[in-house]
């Protein structure tokens, strides 16, 4: 793998270039922001996500923005993709044929740090190792809103929200465990894998939230009728079917076994959904 | 004259967007949120992270597991979330996250006490996991004996060490066992 050729950037660009200089230029700007979209390697959802910028629906035109065919028109570079050994000499011609100050955005995860790529043999990972970058835009492509507010960021219409955090106060307390319904937390660790089986993480997540207060709300979590009766209730109060009908499974396969250890379940016991609707 | 009734009629289709608040659907994926004091140091996320965005790491000039995600490299995908034992990471609906000259405030850093093994005094897991894993098994309904807190504080290389040295012992290999 061959190095990378160090960047000598020209003295009059550098001090053109200073923090000082850009907030003049964007304090005493009389016009227009131009901005120029520079493609360096990027895999193109970063590129639709701008384009979706820019239409009525968002309309940064609102507020001064407009894109430009050439970067001898513009104040802002918008660079995006992990920066490919191909686009090298033509992102630093792009930077130098920009006029001084000019304000550079790296868009999406790739262009800020290399993202998914940023080991990879053919990239040299984010637009920063190349050009200095004053304003970065993370996102994996980032939402039409995340670039309005990255540029109204660069312009200073918007404060910035991150900040770095550090935490560095641990006295080895583990977090807190929830009362087990049914005395062991097995069952809440069965009902928890099942659920994600069912349904996927996220929806799994809110599975077995429903499923687990059902059980809670029982008069006895112990007593199987009960259970059933609660069940039943969160179960016809649920608007949703799909979880209607795998908070059913749920008691089935894993309630019952865990209540009912080695005796078989009768067919009494069992929740079935459906039933004379046909 | 008539596209200027046929606009009255619909009305402004812009988004007031960055002068008044824009809702995200349901179900976006925005930045991943960490709660510290949910998070136990077993670097389930660490490992599941496509773009290695997270990182879970030894300090040796602070003696502590660091735990640091780089919300420059996120790819916002959601493993993380599905992986973590206790919910300490979670996507939310932040979507305003581009910061402006230094790209530090992108981080966001944990750093968490460690555990150092009884045999070689090397650091191998944090406290909360130590402390977590004995909790719960006793909210599983185990006694924990003293052999398994022993067992729980002696890292995997040194427990393969004394499993190997207590299988020579045996008959097989000329032992007395």
């Amino acid at each position: 793998m061959s190095k990378k050729p160090t960047v000598i950037m020209p003295n009059d660009i550098i001090d053109a270039n200073s923090v000082e200089e850009k907030l003049k230029l964007l304090k005493d700007i009389k016009r227009s922001f131009n901005v120029f979209r520079v493609d360096c390697g990027s895999c193109n959802g970063c590129e639709i996500e701008i384009f979706a910028a820019i239409t009525p629906m968002w309309d940064p035109e609102r507020f001064g923005f407009k894109l430009v065919a050439s970067p001898r028109h513009a104040d802002i570079l918008l660079c995006t993709g992990p920066l490919t050994r191909q686009m090298y000499y033509p992102l630093l011609r792009a930077y130098k044929a920009t006029p001084d100050p000019k304000v550079v955005v790296a868009v999406g995860a790739c262009g800020c740090t290399g993202g998914i790529f940023h080991d990879s043999y053919c990239v040299w990972s984010g637009i920063d190792s190349t050009i200095p970058v004053d304003v970065w835009i993370p996102g994996c492509p980032p939402h039409p809103a995340s670039i309005i507010y990255g540029l109204a960021t660069a312009l200073g219409i918007l404060d910035q929200k991150l900040k770095e955090t550090i935490n560095n106060a641990d006295d080895g307390t583990p977090p807190f465990i929830q009362e087990p319904v049914l005395g062991t937390v097995l069952f809440e660790r069965d009902v928890y894998m099942e659920a994600k089986r069912l349904m996927g993480y996220l929806f799994g997540k809110k599975l077995y939230e429903k499923f687990i207060n059902a059980v809670k709300s029982s008069k006895d979590p112990k007593n199987i009728e009960f259970t059933k009766f609660a069940v039943l209730k969160a179960i016809e109060n649920e608007e949703d079917s799909r979880y209607a009908e795998c908070m059913a499974l749920l008691f089935n396969n894993v309630y019952l076994k865990f209540v009912k250890k080695e005796k078989k379940v009768t067919p009494e016991e069992i929740i079935t959904l459906g039933e004379g609707n046909d | 004259m008539k596209l200027l009734d046929i606009t009255k009629e619909i009305g402004t289709a812009t988004y007031g967007y960055p002068f008044e608040p824009y809702e995200v659907h349901e179900g976006f994926r925005g930045k991943p949120e960490y709660t510290y004091d949910k998070c136990i140091g077993c670097a389930a996320c660490a490992i599941a992270c496509p773009p290695n965005a997270i990182n879970v790491t030894y300090d040796k000039n602070e003696d502590k597991l660091k735990w640091e995600f780089d919300c420059g490299r996120c790819i916002f995908c959601g493993r993380c979330e599905e992986v973590c034992p206790t919910n300490a990471i979670a996507l939310s609906k932040e979507y305003e996250m581009a910061v402006k000259f230094n790209k530090n405030d992108l981080l966001t850093k944990g750093y968490l006490e460690v555990v150092k093994c009884k045999k070689c005094n090397k650091p191998f897991t944090t406290k909360r996991l130590v402390n977590y894993t004995i909790e719960r098994l006793e909210a599983a309904g185990k006694t924990v004996t003293d052999k398994i807190i022993e067992n729980l504080h002696t890292c995997p290389e040194c427990k393969k060490q004394t499993a190997v040295e207590k299988f020579v012992k045996t008959s097989h290999f000329g032992g007395t066992k």
